[in-house]
């Protein structure tokens, strides 16, 4: 059995039992009841992206700005006016407040896990974490529950996935790039194309000896992770070899360059819009990591010169992209940090910086049946917490998983039988679909 | 740390536990309180009874104690968690230490009157007294009752003043937790436990009501937070009590059934131990595994190397019955041994070319250096407490060597090949030179994850949560390092004049500022073979600087004091009492303490590493992480083999022999009812995929030809068991990216990774890199095929080889043509012709004989045209001699990947796919790339 302990407390399991304190309770079926009542209509999406922005991002200093607040909370980015009345967001996200009508956010979203590793695998899941297992991340559930075409991986993760596939098995763990793209450079997958000398046929005469020989552990691969998992990795392997539609789907040099442009030249851009690419391939999930977040010091300098300009051409050109391709009906989009960062300016350096935060953090969901142009909750004067009720990162993740027709409260069962409801304290958060 | 209040108004407020069954969704708050079960009787001390009992009523004499009962209620209650008011920002303007334990600052928080947690003017205006009792009020929820004894206990203690004096804090010497172990039976089983804490002065006290408890697996043991422990399924694990900076494991066990009838009796000792556990928990084992399982599993995990195919031969070929015995001594005394394993302590230690940027004058020469060192003192056995100490206690320059000849020596070292030179020093310093090594508090937690196994960085900030540190250990434990000081500009004041000398010779008399331009100028001598300036580890052992020192002096003097005595700074060793001076170097004192045979980390942390690359997972396991609330899965045989080590004098062979020549070691992986689901008890070989470099250098072994697998196992140069790839700075290898080597850098073993993924499925089906070893010309492919007398694989030429073969190739053709055409010609023109077509395929032969292929007779060739079918290797065509047969060569290839022989079946399979194949040679290459292709290949058999 592997622990994952951290030092800021708590043994997963003791947050599982804290968690089931939150107010509101269990919501069992909420979906089904949902569904049933006819409050809710089914989610249009069938691919996603999942933007991860490891380190967590200031939610004052770009979507949750509090002008009036007093100095040492407030900061020095101003808002700005967006394409939706009364929407303002960062002075430094001008290219987004262009396209705010393509997505919604999410204010005082909040939890309590201020480590950088449980957080992120609290926003990666949607499930607080416990010890005693791991749950998959969104990316592992989707490739489960969505089928995919055999020649191209269910579940691309550029450069690395944020979290792995948990106690639903290797075999739903993501095929990750291990590099990002650049500007108007072909990019591929090392491995992915075949080499000289070897035809088509002869890898599908390999392939074939290769499955009467590979027998030795046949008894054994029931009941153990690490052989299943290597042999659908093999067939994985195998499909994408033979077919090339993930090739392609890969070279993002095959993007006219005005297209290209659009989202930035930056490989955070590139990567936005290769994960476009994928998911218009039929990757069911696409995860894109932009990182720089943690701005205990210098806060404002890092982020006015690097992360927001990167997020802004990087996130509208993909929100403008999928939807010149007629992609956003049909691809939810989800971005999120580990957790905000506190309301007050720390005085560690000249300028000041910011720390770990749960208690209050922004979200943006798109695409599917999310309708954009909307705020969604509320932070304080302070941006120290949700005003009213607040929304978790539980609720946003039922969300996401609605958005997709995946019904959050379905039940799995670990390898040693043990039920697991997939979201399990999380309620839709309606006003997303409304 | 603490700031102002913020409204804060989050719902998802979180608290004490509250045990669930995740099962079914069922939730329950167990009752509060429960009579306390009858008292054991071999108690030394009469405990007191609890304070339910003491404080039932509100009025009484006893003034209960802040830190044996106020903190731990506290905590209890769920004020002091992540969060709630443990948080960093406290909450609701009232922060506690997370955890408890910094009593100071957790009192004074408490009577901060601007927190108004506590007031002792008007009592029950106590924050701590009103708002734990109203749900309205208190954010947190209601936590107690109003006139239950939780609340009786608080208010008593303000009704009190409120007291706590530091001075008065004692040590828990024990909590006793009664029973100290359980067995269930059955499903429906359960058991209360009860804590009994015996302090320093002699008393003792149930304080079952004050603990905090946790499983560490609730589908075998679910545990609620007033201590009863419910059974469930098959297994064992550990419940978990916590209490004042006690954290204690009381293990858990329900046998998957009935004792077998007939249990193996051993002599070995650590299969006596593993059959201990076994029986209690009613596994049958798996049996022995075969031969070629055992030396292929042997090799790999001892030496990192994949065996040859002859020595896999002669080892199944051999009949005698202490063979497994003779091969062991075989693998621990070959140099594979020494590499491989310098490379899994160099893992531990955090050899890392990139946190080793500019410590020595020469590039990408540390890491290397690092290695050799430790290589060459595992090739020797010496003792691991003597490596240890040369890490530990390294200084810089050899007793009694000149800065001059320092310099001279490294100069020498860090030539590519002299790495030995290096490896002759007596001590390590790269160890204490590294980026991520230089701040104290960083060094206290990488040599705790190092040469203890354990992870104290939670300490850093707050109680350990799992085990026993405090804040306050930690920092008593970091002063310990900062003495220690390191900079590559630096050395100690007698070497300055040298280093000015050696440093003018390469300016040449430039008086060069930056330390940029000096770098830059030292790494271009260096280059050209000059003696270049090293720096020096520094010992500041009065942990002040001369310039401190100074001005301490001359402020007393100005303010007309006497001159102070200079104040020796002190640290503390970790969970060791006395006080360490640090006038000194304090290494030495903190080596002895790691060899002394009464360290409880030391020995059991390096048993745990060597077992864990022996069966996938440690006794204690994730390995760097021993603590009190994650006790080893089988504790006995970790204790034994840890003392029998400092016994054997931390002989790391005599650990390794022991633990491979057990049938424990050696079992199948074959399973039964009652092992099916065991994955710690040992009971059966359990599939793990090789480490990164051993899957590198396997395929090397495997698809390269004799004549270059013997070379590559002969000298391991270019083996990356023997960092024969190193990770230079910001480059890594890509396959053993992808295959998960460690990157050395974050004091976790975690760093490392035996997991598999797509890619590297891709990988080894398909990259280029494969293909290559697959069909060139030293690949074991184009010996197979020139054993058979057939022509190489495709792909063993290059581009414009393959050219020239075309161009060839369409002579042949085209002479075939004109044959053909003269064969259709009567006769009498076929007189006419023939000497002209002859002219014409000397001038073809010629060529197709110069670009190395044969050619037949003009006779033949007029004969029957098709003799001429295709290009064959002039020396291979049609007489070259077939030294092997297919046959053979299938069987060589599965004795070179898989070390064993193929069954009939798999020869069958194997030869009808060589026989339908186009080519022979692709036919053989397809075989091998299918065999390294198979989960065998991948895994530990």
């Amino acid at each position: 059995m592997r622990y994952h302990q951290t030092c800021d407390g708590l043994r997963r399991r003791d947050m599982l039992k804290a968690g089931m304190l939150t107010a509101g309770g269990l919501t069992l079926s909420n979906y089904l009841q949902m569904a049933q009542a006819g409050q809710l209509q089914t989610g249009r999406a069938d691919r996603a992206i999942f933007i991860e922005l490891p380190g967590g991002p200031s939610h004052l200093d770009n979507f949750d700005l509090k002008p009036d607040a007093p100095d040492e909370f407030r900061g020095s980015f101003k808002p700005i006016a967006t394409n939706v009345p009364g929407i303002q967001i960062s002075e430094h996200l001008p290219k987004l407040a262009t396209c705010a009508d393509k997505f919604a956010i999410l204010r005082g979203v909040s939890h309590t896990l201020a480590a950088h590793r449980l957080g992120r695998e609290y926003v990666n899941t949607g499930s607080k974490p416990i010890p005693a297992l791991e749950y998959p991340s969104y990316g592992a559930v989707v490739s489960k529950e969505l089928s995919s075409k055999s020649d191209i991986p269910s579940m691309v993760a550029v450069p690395r996935a944020g979290q792995g596939p948990g106690f639903l098995g290797i075999r739903y763990a993501p095929l990750e790039t291990n590099s990002q793209p650049s500007f108007g450079d072909p990019f591929s997958v090392r491995g992915i194309s075949l080499a000289n000398g070897i035809g088509i046929d002869e890898v599908e005469r390999r392939q074939d000896l290769l499955r009467k020989l590979d027998r030795r552990f046949a008894a054994l691969e029931k009941s153990d992770q690490l052989l299943e998992g290597l042999d659908q990795f093999g067939e994985q392997a195998y499909s994408m070899i033979t077919s090339p539609r993930s090739r392609e789907a890969f070279d993002i040099s095959k993007e006219p360059e005005s297209f290209a442009r659009q989202f930035g030249e930056d490989s955070f851009g590139q990567s936005c819009m290769l994960s476009l690419r994928l998911v218009e391939a039929g990757v069911r999930l696409v995860s894109v990591q932009l990182g720089g977040w943690d701005t205990h010091q210098d806060n404002f300098t890092k982020l006015k010169t690097n992360n927001l300009p990167k997020l802004d051409a990087g996130l509208s050109g993909l929100l403008v992209g999928l939807e010149q391709r007629g992609l956003l009906e049909s691809t939810a989009v989800f971005v999120t940090g580990e957790f905000g960062r506190t309301p007050k300016i720390n005085t560690r350096s000249a300028e000041g910086g910011r720390d770990h935060y749960p208690r209050c953090m922004f979200m943006l969901m798109a695409g599917g049946a999310v309708r954009g142009g909307q705020v969604i909750g509320e932070s304080d004067d302070t941006a120290a917490g949700p005003r009213h009720e607040g929304i978790s990162p539980d609720d946003v993740a039922a969300s996401f998983y609605y958005n997709l027709g995946i019904d959050p409260t379905l039940e799995y069962d670990t390898t040693t039988g043990r039920p697991i409801t997939l979201v399990r304290d999380g309620s839709i958060v309606k006003q997303l679909f409304a | 740390m603490l700031r102002k209040p913020s409204s804060i108004t989050n719902p998802y407020y979180s608290g004490i536990a509250v045990a669930i069954l995740a099962a079914n969704l069922a939730w329950s708050v167990a009752v509060a309180v429960e009579p306390a079960s009858p008292r054991g009787e071999d108690q030394p001390n009469q405990a007191i009874d609890p304070l339910s009992d003491r404080f039932a009523d509100s009025e009484g004499e006893e003034v209960p104690n802040f830190q044996k009962h106020i903190v731990p209620l506290l905590g209890r209650l769920g004020c002091n968690g992540r969060a709630c008011h443990g948080s960093f920002q406290g909450r609701g303007g009232f922060q506690l230490s997370l955890f408890g334990y910094d009593f100071k600052a957790d009192h004074e928080a408490m009577l901060d009157e601007d927190t108004g947690r506590v007031d002792l003017e008007d009592v029950d205006e106590s924050m701590i007294l009103a708002k734990p009792t109203d749900a309205d009020l208190h954010e947190g929820g209601k936590r107690y009752d109003k006139d239950s004894w939780q609340h009786h206990v608080l208010k008593r203690w303000v009704e009190a003043g409120a007291p706590f004096d530091q001075k008065e804090v004692q040590s828990l010497t024990k909590l006793e937790i009664q029973p100290a172990e359980i067995q269930f039976t059955n499903q429906s089983d359960h058991v209360k436990l009860r804590a009994i804490a015996h302090w320093q002065d002699g008393s003792a006290e149930d304080v079952t009501e004050l603990c905090r408890f946790s499983s560490n697996d609730d589908s075998i043991a679910d545990i609620d937070q007033n201590g009863r422990v419910q059974s469930g399924t098959s297994g064992d694990t550990h419940v978990v009590v916590y209490y004042d900076n006690a954290v204690v494991a009381v293990p858990i066990i329900r046998p998957v059934g009935p004792p077998a009838e007939h249990q193996p009796e051993y002599t070995h000792p650590v299969d006596r131990l593993v059959q201990t556990k076994l029986n209690k928990l009613g596994i049958v084992s798996a049996g022995r595994c075969t031969d070629a399982e055992f030396i292929r599993r042997a090799s790999l995990d001892i030496t990192g190397i994949l065996p040859a195919a002859d020595t896999v031969r002669t080892f199944l070929a051999d009949k005698s019955s202490d063979k497994r015995e003779k091969l062991l001594q075989k693998l621990l005394n070959s140099p594979g041994y020494a590499a491989w394993w310098a490379t899994r302590f160099s893992d531990w230690t955090g050899n890392s070319e990139e946190q080793l940027n500019n410590v020595l004058p020469v590039r990408n020469a540390a890491s290397r250096l690092w290695y050799e060192w430790l290589r060459v003192r595992l090739a020797a056995n010496v003792p691991y407490d003597k490596i240890v100490e040369g890490i530990v206690t390294a200084k810089s320059r050899e007793q009694g060597e000149s800065y001059a000849d320092y310099c001279k020596s490294m100069t020498e070292a860090c030539k590519p090949g002299n790495e030995n030179k290096f490896a002759e020093r007596d001590g390590m310093p790269l160890y204490w030179t590294r980026v991520n090594f230089r701040q104290p508090e960083d060094r206290a937690i990488g040599f705790a994850y190092t040469f203890l196994g354990i992870r104290v960085e939670c300490a850093q900030c707050h109680k350990h949560p799992f085990d026993q540190w405090s804040k306050n250990d930690f920092e008593e434990f970091a002063k310990l390092f900062s003495p220690v000081r390191f900079n590559q500009n630096q050395v100690t004041p007698d070497a300055k004049a040298e280093r000015k000398e050696i440093l003018a010779q390469i300016t040449e008399g430039k008086d060069l500022k930056s330390n940029g331009d000096i770098r830059r100028a030292i790494q271009q001598a260096a280059r050209s073979g000059e003696v270049v300036p090293f720096g020096e580890l520094l010992i500041a052992a009065r942990g002040m600087t001369s310039a401190e020192r100074r001005k301490l002096i001359a402020r007393a003097k100005k303010a007309g004091r006497k001159q102070p005595a200079p104040r020796i700074p002190t640290g503390k060793i970790l969970g060791e009492p006395d006080l360490v001076e640090l006038d000194k170097d304090p290494r030495p004192a903190l080596m002895q303490w790691l060899r002394s045979p009464e360290n409880p980390y030391f020995a059991k942390a390096v048993v745990n590493r060597v077992w864990s690359n022996y069966f996938g997972a440690g006794l204690v396991d994730p390995t760097d992480d021993m603590n009190l609330a994650n006790p080893p899965a089988n504790a006995a045989l970790l204790d034994h083999l840890a003392s029998e080590l400092i016994q054997h004098e931390f002989d790391l062979k005599w650990l390794h022999h022991t633990i491979v020549t057990s049938e424990t070691y050696q079992r199948s992986t074959d399973t039964n009812e009652t092992n099916i689901n065991d994955r710690t008890n040992l009971s059966r070989h359990l599939p793990r995929r090789l480490p990164a470099e051993v899957v590198h250098d396997a395929v090397l072994l495997a698809t390269g030809s004799d004549t270059r697998a013997k070379e590559l196992r002969g000298e391991l140069e270019e083996m990356a068991i023997a960092e024969g790839q190193p990770r230079l700075r910001n480059q890594q290898n890509f396959v053993l990216e992808v295959f998960g080597q460690s990157i050395r850098e974050t004091n976790c073993d975690c760093d490392r990774s035996d997991s598999p993924s797509l890619l590297q499925s891709i990988y080894l089906r398909n990259d280029s890199e494969m293909h290559k070893r697959l069909s060139d010309k030293n690949s074991w492919v184009m010996q197979a095929c020139e054993a058979l007398g057939v022509p190489g694989p495709v792909g063993a030429q290059d581009p414009r080889q393959l050219a020239a073969i075309r161009k060839t190739d369409a002579m042949r053709k085209q002479m075939i043509k004109r044959a053909q055409q003269f064969r259709r010609l009567p006769e009498a023109r076929q007189e006419n012709l023939r000497k002209q077509l002859e002219r014409e395929f000397a001038s073809a032969a010629k060529r197709v004989t110069r670009a190395g292929f044969a050619v037949p007779k003009f006779e033949e060739l007029i004969a029957d045209p098709e003799v001429w079918a295709s290009l064959e290797p002039a020396e291979m065509a049609g007489n070259a001699e077939a030294v092997a047969t297919v046959s053979d060569l299938i069987e060589e290839a599965y004795l070179r990947t898989l070390s064993r022989y193929p069954d009939e079946n798999e020869s069958k399979i194997a030869l009808q796919f060589i026989e339908e194949s186009e080519a022979t040679a692709a036919g053989v290459q397809s075989l091998l790339w299918a065999l390294v292709n198979t989960k065998e290949f991948i895994i530990t058999h």
